[in-house]
Formats: C-alpha cells, sequence, structure tokens
C-alpha cells in the first residue's frame, strides 16, 4: 500500500526521480541536492550536488535524457549532466533578480521553465551555436511571486499559479527551436509569452500547486484557501471550486484524465474525481486511513529523559494519526504516468518520502474508486 | 470560569491549526532577503487578515498571518493591580530568554503582553501540531502561575503582619 | 525569620568572642571591623590608639542631629554610663571595652553595644512617651530624616502618640506589593485587638502632615501607628519601641523576599515551558556512534 522513506529529520523541500525510477534527487532543505540510488528497497546517497548558493527550491529530473535542473534561492538554475558516473553542472543565466521558486523540463526535455519572485516565468533553451542556455522572460501579468509551474504535454504551454491568488496558462512556443504548434483547446494564437487564460477561483487564496491534466485539457490547481479548482478547456473554460474543511494543499497531480492527488498541510493525500459531463468536482476518499497504533513500552531511560527535557512522562508525545507527521510539500508520480499512475510519492517537512501504490489502495479503501 | 477557558481554548487551537500553514518564501521586493512577511509587510498580497479571539474584554489573542510566518499575541487576564504587575515581570522575564524560546518574540505587539513569531523555519524544525500544543499549554499555565503567584504573595504579607502586630 | 533583629548581631558575637578569649586566658588580638546596619547605620569596632587591649565601639547615624534634639546624648548616657567615651571622630556615640579589668556582667554589657542604634532611636520615642504620660500637648512635632529620602514623624496627644513613616518604593511594583502588605496590616489588627492601629496612606500624607513639607508622588507612601497608652506605658514601651523602629526595614525586607520568590517560581515555570516546546523537536532516531576505539554502538530506544 505504502512504502515509507525517512532521509532524517530535517525536511525535504523538492524531490525528483529518474525515467528507471531507481534513482531519486531531493534537497532537504539547503543548499545541496543529494542523490539516492535504490538497493535492496532502500535509498542509498551516492552524491551530493553542491553548487548551489542558497537554499534549493526546485529540482526536475529529464526521464529521457537523463538530465537533473535544479533551481535555488540563489536565482541561479542548473543543468546537471551525467559523465562519467559523476554529475557535471552547467550554469543557466535566468537573468532574474529574485529567487527562483519552481523548475520543471517540457515534455521533449529541449527546454525549461523556471518561475520566480522576481514576478517572472524564465523559460530557458538551448542554443548549439553558442554552447550555451538561453533564457526568456514571461512577465505580463503576472504581479506576484510564481509559486508553481506544469507544462502542457503539447511541449508549449505553461500552467502557472501565483501569490496573486490567480492561475495562468502562457505560451512558452519557442520560435529557434521548435515548429509552429497547431491550435488546441486553449486557443490558436501562441507566440511567446502570450496570456491563454486566467482563472480566479474567487477566493483569496495563494495559489501552491497547478496540474494539467493528461490530455491537456484541464488544469487543477490548489490554494490556500484550502479549494481544490479545475478549469476545462474542453468545455469553454469552466471552473469548478471545491472547498471542504480541510487545511489548504501545497501539491496536486492527475493521476488519471479525471482524478487527481492532493496533498498538503492535512498531511493526508486526498483523491478527487473531476466529472466533466456534470461539470462536477469532489472528494472521493483519503489515502491515508490511519491505523490504530498499540501503545509501544518506553524503557526506563527514555522515560527519565523524556522527563528531563520534554516533562513529560512520556503519553503526552501524540504523534498525529497520519504516516506523515508533518505538513507534505509536494505530490509527484513516482510510478507510471498521469495518464495511468501506479504509483505517487509524497515528501513532507518531516524528512519522510512515502510511496503510495493507488492498486492497492484502491482494493483496500472501500470507498476509493478511481476513475 | 473553567467552563467558558475550554471553548475559548479551543477556538485558539483551532484557528492556530489553520494559520499556521506557512511555507518558505523568498522575498519579492529585495533581492536575497527572506525575511518574516508578517512583519516586514512588504507586499500585502502575502498578508491574511489577523483574527481576534476574545474570552472577554481583558483576555484575548490576536492572531496574524502571513505566507511564511505567523504572530499570535496574547493579552494576559489582569484583574488587579497585583495581577498586572506578576503579568508585567513574568513576560518580561520570559521575553528576556527569548533566544532560549526561539518563537518568542522579544516585544509583545502593542495592546497585548506578549507576541509570538512562529516563521516556517520554526515550522521547518518542529512539528506542527506540538507547536500548536506549546502555545495552548502556555495560555492555560499563565492564568494559573499568575494566580498561584498572588496567592503566595497575599499569604505572605498575612503571615508577617500577624507575627508583627502579635507582638505588640 | 519572621521579625528582624533589632539588635546587632555581627557587633555582639566579634565582641563576645574577643572578650571570652581575653576572660579565659587568651592574648587579647587586633579587631578593626566596620559593619553596615539597616537605615545607613555603621558600626566600627577598633583597638583605640593601637591598643589591643581595648576594643572601642562606635557608631554613627547620618540623622543623629536630629535624635540629639530629642535627647539622645542623655539617654546614651543613662545606658551607657562609665563605659562611654568620647566619639571617635566620623562616629556619633563610642563606647569601650578594657579587656585588662573586664566586668563581671560583660556579657550584658555586650548585649547593650549590639543594641546602640535601636537605644539612638528610642530617645524621641521615650521623650514622646513621656509627653503622652504627662498629658502635655502642643509640642513640636519631631522630625527624624533616618534616610535620605525618607523621614519619621512622633506626635504626642493627651490619649495617643501617632508615628508616621515615611517611605519611598525605588520599584513602582513594590508600591503595589507594599499595599497588598498593609492591608494585611489593617486585617491583622481585627486578630489582635492589642496591636496599635495602623493606616497606610500612599501617595498623599496622611492629614496629620497636611500643610508640611512632607514629600508627595507615586512612589511614596506613609505609614501611620497609633499608639495607645497600653503601649507607651512604662512596662510595655522597650518592646513597642523595639518593634515600632523596625518596622520599615521589616515591611521593605519582606517585599524583596516575595520578589525574590516570584522571581524564583517564574524561573521554574519558565523552563518548564522549554520543556514543553521541547516536546515539538523531532528527535534523530536510531543514531550510530562511535567509541573512542572506534566500535560503533546504536542508542537503544
Amino acid at each position: 500500500m505504502s512504502e515509507k522513506h525517512n532521509f532524517g529529520i530535517k525536511p525535504v523541500t523538492c524531490h525528483a526521480v529518474s525515467g528507471d525510477k531507481n534513482g531519486m534527487a531531493l534537497s532537504l532543505n539547503d543548499h545541496e541536492v543529494k542523490i539516492y540510488k535504490k538497493s535492496g528497497g532502500k535509498w542509498q546517497e551516492t552524491e551530493t550536488l553542491d553548487e548551489h548558493g542558497q537554499r534549493v527550491s526546485g529540482i526536475d529530473w529529464a526521464p529521457k535524457s537523463n538530465r537533473i535542473v535544479t533551481c535555488g534561492a540563489d536565482r541561479n538554475a542548473y543543468v546537471w549532466t551525467l559523465q562519467d558516473g559523476k554529475w557535471k553542472p552547467h550554469l543557466v543565466i535566468l537573468r532574474i533578480n529574485r529567487a527562483a521558486t519552481c523548475v520543471q523540463w517540457s515534455p521533449q526535455e529541449n527546454k525549461f521553465a523556471v518561475g520566480s519572485s522576481a514576478r517572472l516565468i524564465s523559460v530557458s533553451y538551448y542554443e548549439d551555436e553558442h554552447n550555451w542556455w538561453v533564457s526568456k522572460h514571461i512577465k505580463k501579468p503576472i504581479r506576484s511571486t510564481v509559486t508553481c509551474l506544469d507544462w502542457h504535454p503539447n511541449n508549449v504551454l505553461i500552467a502557472a499559479g501565483s501569490t496573486d491568488f490567480k492561475a495562468r496558462v502562457f505560451s512558452g512556443y519557442i520560435k529557434e527551436i521548435e515548429s509552429k504548434p497547431s491550435s488546441n483547446s486553449w486557443g490558436t494564437k501562441m507566440t511567446f509569452a502570450t496570456l491563454m487564460a486566467e482563472f480566479s477561483n474567487g477566493g483569496g487564496g495563494w495559489v501552491h500547486s497547478v496540474s494539467f491534466s493528461p490530455s491537456g485539457e484541464k488544469i487543477a490547481w490548489v490554494g490556500h484557501d484550502s479549494s481544490v479548482s479545475v478549469a476545462d478547456s474542453a468545455q469553454g473554460n469552466r471552473l469548478v471550486v471545491v472547498k471542504d474543511s480541510f487545511l489548504p494543499f501545497m501539491g496536486i497531480t492527475w493521476v488519471t484524465e479525471n482524478s487527481m492527488v492532493a496533498a498538503g498541510y492535512d498531511c493526508n493525500p486526498m483523491l478527487f474525481t473531476y466529472n466533466s459531463g456534470q461539470g462536477s468536482l469532489a472528494l472521493v476518499s483519503k489515502l491515508d486511513i490511519p491505523q490504530e497504533k498499540a501503545a509501544g513500552t518506553i524503557s526506563a531511560m527514555n522515560r527519565f529523559k523524556d522527563l528531563d527535557k520534554k516533562a513529560s512522562s512520556g503519553d503526552t508525545s501524540a504523534e498525529l494519526k497520519t504516516q506523515h507527521q508533518n505538513t507534505i510539500t509536494q505530490v509527484s508520480v513516482f510510478e507510471g504516468s498521469k495518464d495511468k499512475c501506479k504509483r505517487i510519492a509524497t515528501a513532507g517537512v518531516d524528512g519522510n518520502i512515502i510511496l503510495w501504490d493507488l492498486g492497492s489502495l484502491e482494493r483496500s479503501i472501500q470507498a476509493l474508486k478511481i476513475s | 470560569m473553567a467552563a467558558t477557558l475550554k471553548p475559548y481554548l479551543n477556538c485558539v487551537k483551532e484557528t492556530l491549526t489553520a494559520a499556521m500553514c506557512v511555507q518558505n518564501f523568498d522575498s519579492q521586493v529585495v533581492e536575497r532577503h527572506n525575511k518574516p512577511e508578517v512583519e516586514v509587510k512588504s507586499s500585502k498580497e502575502l498578508l491574511l487578515t489577523p483574527v481576534v479571539i476574545s474570552r472577554n474584554e481583558k483576555e484575548k489573542v490576536l492572531i496574524e498571518s502571513s505566507v511564511n510566518s505567523i504572530r499570535i499575541s496574547i493579552a494576559v487576564k489582569q484583574a488587579d493591580e497585583i495581577e498586572k504587575i506578576l503579568c508585567h515581570k513574568f513576560m518580561r522575564f520570559m521575553m528576556q530568554r527569548a533566544e532560549n524560546f526561539v518563537v518568542l518574540r522579544r516585544k509583545p505587539v502593542e495592546g497585548y503582553d506578549i507576541s509570538f513569531l512562529v516563521t516556517n523555519v520554526h515550522a521547518e524544525q518542529m512539528f506542527k501540531h506540538k507547536l500548536v500544543d506549546f502555545i495552548i499549554h502556555f495560555m492555560e499555565e499563565i492564568d494559573k502561575e499568575i494566580n498561584e503567584m498572588k496567592l503566595a504573595v497575599n499569604s505572605r504579607a498575612r503571615i508577617s503582619a500577624e507575627e508583627f502586630l502579635k507582638n505588640f | 525569620m519572621i521579625l528582624l533583629e533589632y539588635k546587632n548581631l555581627i557587633v555582639q558575637e566579634t565582641l563576645k568572642d574577643k572578650i571570652r578569649n581575653v576572660v579565659e586566658g587568651g592574648k587579647p588580638d587586633n579587631v578593626d571591623i566596620t559593619v553596615a546596619d539597616f537605615d545607613g547605620v555603621l558600626f566600627h569596632m577598633s583597638n583605640p590608639d593601637g591598643n589591643k587591649s581595648k576594643i572601642m565601639v562606635s557608631v554613627s547615624l547620618k540623622f543623629y542631629k536630629d535624635l540629639q534634639e530629642h535627647g539622645a546624648d542623655d539617654l546614651i548616657k543613662r545606658e551607657y554610663g562609665d563605659f562611654l567615651v568620647p566619639a571617635e571622630p566620623g562616629y556619633n556615640v563610642s563606647v569601650v571595652f578594657d579587656l585588662e579589668k573586664v566586668p563581671g556582667d560583660w556579657e550584658k554589657r555586650v548585649e547593650k553595644a549590639a543594641l546602640l542604634k535601636r537605644n539612638c532611636f528610642a530617645s524621641v520615642f521615650e521623650k514622646y512617651f513621656g509627653y503622652q504620660e504627662q498629658g502635655t500637648e502642643g509640642n513640636k512635632r519631631a522630625v527624624v530624616h533616618y534616610r535620605d529620602d525618607e523621614t519619621m514623624y512622633v506626635e504626642a496627644k493627651k490619649d495617643r502618640v501617632t508615628v508616621i513613616f515615611s517611605t519611598t518604593f525605588k520599584d513602582m511594583d513594590d508600591v503595589i506589593i507594599g499595599k497588598v502588605f498593609m492591608q494585611e496590616f489593617k486585617e491583622g489588627r481585627r486578630k489582635y485587638q492589642q496591636a496599635p492601629q495602623v493606616l497606610f496612606s500612599h501617595k498623599e500624607p496622611p492629614q496629620e502632615l497636611a500643610n508640611t513639607d512632607a514629600r508627595m508622588g507615586d512612589n511614596i507612601g506613609y505609614i501611620t501607628f497609633v499608639l495607645f497608652p497600653r503601649h507607651t506605658s512604662a512596662s510595655a514601651r522597650d518592646n513597642t519601641i523595639n518593634l515600632i523602629h523596625t518596622l520599615r526595614d521589616y515591611l521593605h525586607y519582606h517585599i524583596k523576599c516575595s520578589k525574590a520568590y516570584i522571581h524564583q517560581r517564574m524561573r521554574a515555570k519558565t523552563s518548564d515551558f522549554l520543556k514543553v516546546l521541547n516536546r515539538a523537536r523531532p528527535e534523530v532516531k536510531d543514531k550510530e556512534k562511535k567509541t573512542i576505539t572506534g566500535k560503533t554502538f546504536s542508542r537503544q530506544n
């Protein structure tokens, strides 16, 4: 059902998985990126990528070309390539004057987008003649920090969420390196930085995460007002919002064409289903069904240690009933793809990455039907 | 009295749980800065509406939140002069030790007796639900402690006065 | 120790030691000790002119001049008589013990020496207690500036003697704690009928002192004792003086004790709060540690 992997007590701020699922890159809330290799069900640290000067804020691992891109609060991005078993950095000049917040490879892996506190999105592509990454900026009409990004499967459109309470779809078409895109449900004219759509769910929530559906027709995003929203371009940009009595979500990803998993401050991933026929969006079930833990015995030494340090006699250390003991910062597809996801990964402030097997969860939780 | 304390604390607890949803957030105004937005107030879209929860006129909690930090200010019950100075002394004593307390603000927000500042760094280093528990525990204990100190001063005064007068 | 001692214990113990030593056949040794007492009073014990066979005890009171007006000199002469000597420069009263001819009642005399300060004070009270006994009215009010900014007033009426202390609270918090104490002094009197009436006024002087130069201010308090004949009669007189003249110090002493106690509690509570905060910190589990020989061990959990 779920596998828990602990990486210490520091928060896992961002993580990415390699194409063959045997490699993991993550940052523990500092300036280093650590590379892990799976061996015998455990993650072994193999390398530390130490190039950023400040906290790393985003990592993405391109599955096909096996390159890693990282960005950080030091306003830089690096593209890492594996040469002779070692990761070699290549600096990307993003031309931003504030921290970078998130990064993602485009589906064809020939460019990547970086969100920034400078209230812009930087799209970088490789110029062969100069051997250099070149960046172009999308500025208007973003009025606050860009917190999250997602690429459309057509390799052109970018969805972006921002702390100005809006989710937007931009064109990231780079005429220098690709042929003219054909029109799709979001529009026809797609010169670089064109605003294709702009959504506000009516509330005042910072957008924490945004995701394109596998077909690219819908975007889903989560906001700080504890909402989950879906905008459907096939239905004339129809907007559906659901709010419930949970804490805000930090991450969301589609797991089939109609279902998505969101997770955040409640420390519990939840599955939502969108029904395009009825135009409805609803919570299906929480994925982490708490199990009563048997009260463990504490040794005499720990008992007195607790008394001394915490003035408690053991029982007050009541843990949360969920597997994650602190906020989940990111949700990603671990195995499979967005249209047929087998396992998802959630990373938390408690230093854990938990892999959830959707197939076995669906069998064990009665209410959970993934459509 | 105890009957109204419980719902008051419950309300504060739930509000704090909801308010303490903070994340790391680099300044979008000053280059290479990362400051608690609730303090610097550099961009108004990053602040949430402050909430005041009050039990009565004197006892209340102000919760101000922002994208990367929240500020909790508590007004403690002070029924008379002696409670006032005891409270004042106690709060000053604790605030002088703010570096040990990590989440304690060195100065209270105006109109309140003590303020806590929880930033994303604290929320990352510590369990969020335990931080909430700490604030609630603090609010529970502070009234009790001030009451007991007041009683102690009173009984000392009584005994020393009686002892003195007895000797005439 | 709830009540304060009205004699100076250090003076008493030192003298006792020195004299007993000589009485038991020991050799007299050097003495030069300065001791401070309440109200800025200083005691000095020394060998006059370096003569080891004599010990001189001198006392200095900043307000001795005030006391002299009320017959302090006479009282001192009465109490100390033959072992009184001209005062040492810088001091107000000096007495001498001759170690070569120690009188038989030396222990009593030592105690008396330790009471020097109390006896200086006593002169004022005795005088006014006397006035009241005789029923003479209209005497001038006695004013003793017993501390830099604190004053004592004594006044005799036909049926009572009023003693008023003005006292300054350095810390505003002391005023409030002081009020709590004075409240208890008022209440306490209900239980002990024989005790004098105690009044407390804050900021402004009581009516008796209206139109005088009595100080006013936020941090000034006035304590008034109304002493009736049963307190001032010859038999009760000494006890009353003993108690009254230590009142101011007694009050401040207990205010300070209360503050110290509060401080101690705050300290304990603060460390308690810190422990509760520690509960929020995650612990590193199963950390392997190395011993100095290089062996690894993990902590049992």
